[in-house]
């Protein structure tokens, strides 16, 4: 019987060899599509859950409001782990990572190469995070100062062999001995380290409750609840950070008191296999994904299975009154419903696993560029492991059965005599199932344009916004730090070569980096109410000009005035936190602590610089100070030159001959800029990509189905034609139906696109206003695309000759 | 009227050519009723679908009220016939999703002819065919013969010089056959021009003249 009904499948697939191909690549479209995105998915969700105790790892969270300052931070004190550990018993383990001191320079044989994914422990970093070892051992690793652990690539970059346990690296001019070897961090960690040193090397002001520096894990004892653990916070707040905080401000009796005069301070534990999804705070060790997308391209690759089991459907059923007359055959003979209905199903089934084949080969060579774009080292290996491959096995009987169950008893429902005599000619117009389907692929099609023209349109805002300085033509040298004393003279003889306009030194520049915030009071007695948190940004005198900001108020720093050495410039954001109708020449007062006890700084307010974007779009501005100092870790060169290779080959020879040995590293500004946005760059090229592949699927079932109406209203054409009908018109009656669907699916998709969108939006602190426009574009890019799929089949159908249709038998 | 000079008309198929219409040679004037007659296959449909501009030819000459038609663009060709020739079929081609008011409409609609004025001239055609209480029917629920009478008021409707009918009576009973030949009767002595295609000696004898054809040729009388 199963034999009977495949030999019948495979002769009536090949029969209609149009439709067969239709379905089958439309199919196996939606498919890859899916498969594609069910990779993604699965890797997303797969971040930090090797590691053994997973579950049972969380990272110390918290969340500041203080003098003007709002802060959601993935850091913690130094204090923080240990003093958990040593109050609540449910604390099984800590460790700390100390990520703030940025890249630094390690030396193989006379260069100097600066690595960045360089990072402090603890010793008990490996507790927590055991990694594969490939010589020396953990255990112990990190115990004694001036040990480091390294990974296998760093081992053979600097030693040319894995076997490097007991060797001696330089990082920054120390001698670190290299206690461990281990594998290369799989791709799913949320960090990955060449460098762990040990914590011991840290130079820090320890025991201080009020710095947050330190991403801090601890591991909770197997049973505990983290949500009710996070309430013992509110003790550690009372016992330990209060009396610091007292210290620095005589006015503070109590956290209530610090709360009510509007400020705060929380922790709280996020789980470790939440961190690359749900964790978007400051400063992460690497970039998180984001679990919006997640659900996003979940539903995206639903949405394009279903258009293309729909195209099927559709197909299938428009197709019955060919397949009518077999019906009523089959059933005169005897056959009951029950067998049509398993006969039409295998045939479904058989297509989806053709279908599927065929979606494996396109998954097996799109995967690399889908890698690429989506930033992943997802491989097809996948396939043939015991998680995917019973997936892979079920979905086409998911999805024959799914596309094939409404055409099998559609067709299995006619009445044999009717059938044939011929009676059945209600295929085609009255479907509204059909038209309500094609309503939902157009609808989908829809939403995807106008998600994409909308990402795309933020993209291009963030990029032609007024940012409030000028990142065009900024050439950035980082690693400056190594020229020494002869950092001056290296600024001055790149300011000397033709072509560069201006140059400034400081290591603070508008791209995200990792800073820190200080505090300030209006008064000379700090409270609560008076304080004014900000970033300190140290600049030289050039710095305003090469970066094209604009001073509003007051004057910028100026060798002509003595005492700049106190002198401060605000932001407008700042200088709104501090109230004063006119800022200028009033003070700031920072205390602060070093060996000889507390120190006090006051600052005279000299300036008020135009607000501008030093982090990303997606955040508001927040306070910031420039102070003049000496800050030597990066120059930035404002350049006139337009032919770049030449120049920056001789500031090369600059470097070399002022640096001998010191890599040389420059970016360009507005590139470094770019790179803040790479998650959304890929969005919008993986929504593009989905947009095109759901239009075009949609589309071929459209093309299929408009082939069948014409075949279906032959005759009808003819008769039209002699009596009169003119081509176009015959093409307009055989495209409003279909057109009048797509406005159909328009009028739905749009408020839909538009919430979605909206929401998506709601990430960027700085963003577009969604334009009515966007929506009619799409509507029309979809009526265009149809338009163009079904006049294709209609003007052939218009132009075939009548004599031929009207032909009597 | 209808001026048919040497025409040819074949198909090739592999190197053999074979001519559906050898050397035919026609002329029609104004007000006759001609029938063709001819075995199957002799090329009828094919010499009628010639006249009524649906088919090309390969050779030959054919001038139609002064127009030569071998010369028209397409366009042209088919504005002529719009306006002054009228189709009949065997299988009356009625469209199933129309009403016979609709389905008498239509070649108005593709003439541009205003919503009242197409509403009068329908109106009008369907008085003078008594179908009035049928013209919110669809096809399906009409006889033959009430089928075929729509299709001659389709024909008929936007006032045609020439009607072309390909065997009308083919799928009807003799009773009915017989009214529809009547009314064609009736239609020439009004003065219009006919050109039908028949099997049948009868109904050709209602005709002012007869044209055998066999295998694509004129046979003389």
């Amino acid at each position: 019987m199963l034999k009977n009904y495949f030999k019948i499948a495979i002769r009536n697939l090949w029969k209609n060899k149009g439709f067969t191909f239709i379905n089958i690549a439309g199919l196996a479209i939606g498919l890859a599509c899916f498969i594609v995105i069910a990779l993604y998915v699965k890797d997303e969700l797969s971040y930090d859950r090797f590691y053994p105790n997973a579950e049972r790892v969380y990272r110390v969270d918290a969340d500041i409001k203080f003098g003007g300052n709002q802060l959601n931070l993935t850091v913690s004190s130094d204090p923080m782990g240990a003093t958990l550990k040593k109050d609540y018993p449910q604390v099984e383990e800590y460790t700390r990572v100390y990520a703030s001191e940025g890249g630094k320079l390690v030396r193989k044989g006379n260069d100097y190469i600066n690595e960045d994914k360089i990072v402090y422990a603890d010793s008990t970093f490996f507790n927590i995070f055991p990694q594969k070892i490939i010589s020396g051992e953990t255990k112990t690793a990190l115990y004694e100062p001036n040990t480091v652990v390294i990974s296998e690539t760093t081992a053979k970059k600097y030693f040319s062999t894995t076997d490097a346990a007991g060797k001696t690296l330089e990082i920054d001019k120390k001698p670190f001995k290299v206690t461990a070897v281990i594998k290369d961090m799989p791709h799913n960690s949320h960090f990955h380290f060449d460098f762990i040193m040990s914590m011991k090397n840290v130079d820090y002001g320890w025991n201080n409750y009020l710095s947050h520096n330190f991403h801090t894990y601890i591991l909770l004892k197997p049973g505990t609840d983290y949500h009710a653990f996070e309430k013992n916070f509110e003790q550690v707040l009372d016992k330990y950070v209060l009396p610091q905080a007292k210290q620095m401000m005589t006015g503070l009796t109590s956290m209530d008191d610090f709360r009510k005069s509007g400020n705060y301070l929380n922790y709280s534990l996020m789980p470790l296999t939440k961190i690359h999804l749900y964790s978007h705070r400051f400063p992460e060790l690497e970039a998180n994904g984001n679990i919006q997308y997640v659900y996003i391209f979940s539903a995206v690759a639903l949405f394009i299975l279903l258009i293309a089991c729909i195209n099927f459907m559709n197909l299938s059923t428009a197709r019955s009154v060919n397949r009518a007359k077999e019906v009523g055959i089959r059933k005169v003979l005897g056959t009951g419903k029950g067998n049509l209905v398993a006969q039409f199903l295998s045939e479904s089934t058989l297509m989806a696993f053709v279908s599927m084949l065929l979606a494996l080969v396109l998954t097996y060579f799109t995967l690399p560029v889908f890698n690429k774009i989506a930033a992943k080292s997802m491989d097809t290996g996948i396939f043939w492991t015991s998680s995917f491959l019973p997936i892979l096995i079920m979905l086409p009987f998911i999805v024959g059965l799914l596309a094939g169950l409404y055409p099998a008893f559609f067709l299995s429902k006619f009445k044999p005599i009717s059938v044939l005599k011929g009676k059945i000619n209600a295929g085609f117009k009255k479907s509204t199932l059909r038209s309500g389907l094609v309503v939902f692929q157009f609808f989908t099609s829809i939403v995807l344009i106008i998600g994409t023209v909308i990402v795309y349109k933020q993209l291009h805002f963030i990029q032609t916004t007024n940012l409030g300085f000028s990142k065009n033509q900024v050439l950035m040298i980082d690693g400056t730090g190594a020229l020494n004393k002869n950092d001056e003279a290296f600024k001055n003889t790149v300011l000397g070569l033709p072509g560069v306009e201006s140059g400034t030194m400081s290591g603070f520049l508008p791209v995200t980096s990792s800073r820190s915030d200080n505090t300030y009071s209006k008064d000379a007695v700090m409270d609560p109410k008076n304080a004014l948190s900000m970033q300190s940004w140290v600049v030289d005198y050039d710095y305003i000009n090469t970066l094209g900001m604009q001073i509003i108020k007051g004057r910028n720093f100026s060798k002509d005035f003595g005492t700049d050495s106190t002198a401060v410039i605000l932001n407008e954001t700042a200088a709104k936190v501090l109230g004063y109708d006119d800022p200028i020449g009033k003070k700031l007062y920072q205390d602060y602590q070093d060996q000889n006890g507390t120190r006090r700084i006051v600052y005279t307010i000299i300036g008020i610089v135009k607000d501008f974007h030093f982090e990303s779009l997606r955040q508001n501005i927040f306070p910031l100070g420039l102070k003049l100092g000496h800050n030597n870790t990066m120059m930035s060169f404002k350049i006139a030159a337009t032919d770049l290779k030449p120049l920056i080959s001789q500031i090369q020879n600059k470097w070399k001959a002022l640096a001998p040995g010191m890599p040389f590293s420059y970016r360009f500004m507005d590139d470094a800029f770019d790179n803040m946005y790479r998650a959304e760059q890929r969005v919008e090229q993986v929504s593009i990509t989905f947009a095109v592949l759901a239009i075009l699927i949609a589309c071929l079932g459209l093309f299929g189905l408009v082939t069948y109406m014409a075949e279906q209203r032959t005759k009808e054409i003819g008769v039209r034609k002699v009596l009169g009908a003119s081509v176009p018109n015959l093409v307009t009656m055989l495209s409003k139906d279909f057109l009048k669907l797509v406005l159909i699916a328009s009028l739905i998709a749009f408020p839909v696109a538009w919430w979605v969108m909206h929401q998506w939006l709601q990430d960027f602190a700085y963003r577009i206003r969604i334009d009515w426009w966007v929506f009619i574009l799409a509507g029309l890019i979809a009526l265009l695309i149809a338009l163009a799929t079904v006049s294709f089949q209609a003007i052939k159908a218009a132009l075939a000759n009548p004599v031929e249709s009207l032909r009597t038998e | 009227m209808i001026e048919l000079k040497g025409i040819y008309k074949w198909v090739n198929t592999g190197n053999h050519r074979t001519f559906l219409l050898k050397d035919v040679d026609l002329s029609v004037k104004e007000g006759e009723f001609i029938s063709i007659m001819g075995p199957s296959g002799s090329g009828k449909s094919t010499l009628l679908n010639v006249i009524g501009m649906l088919d090309a030819f390969d050779e030959g000459e054919y001038n139609f009220l002064h127009e030569s038609v071998h010369k028209l663009k397409e366009k042209q060709r088919s504005s002529l016939y719009k306006q002054y020739i009228g189709f009949v079929f065997q299988a009356y081609h009625l469209i199933d999703e129309l009403t016979v008011y609709e389905n008498i409409e239509t070649p108005l609609i593709y003439q541009n002819i205003k919503t009242s004025e197409r509403k009068a001239m329908v109106a009008d055609i369907l008085d003078r065919f008594q179908i009035v209480g049928k013209k919110d029917l669809f096809p399906t629920q009409l006889s033959g013969g009430q089928q075929q009478l729509v299709g001659i008021a389709r024909a008929l409707i936007a006032n045609p010089k020439l009607l072309l009918a390909d065997e009308p009576t083919g799928n009807l009973n003799s009773k009915q056959g017989e009214e529809i030949m009547r009314l064609f009767k009736q239609l020439n002595d009004e003065g219009m021009t006919i050109i039908q295609v028949t099997h049948s000696e009868k109904n050709a004898s209602y005709g002012s003249h007869i044209i055998n054809l066999l295998d694509g040729m004129i046979q003389d009388n």
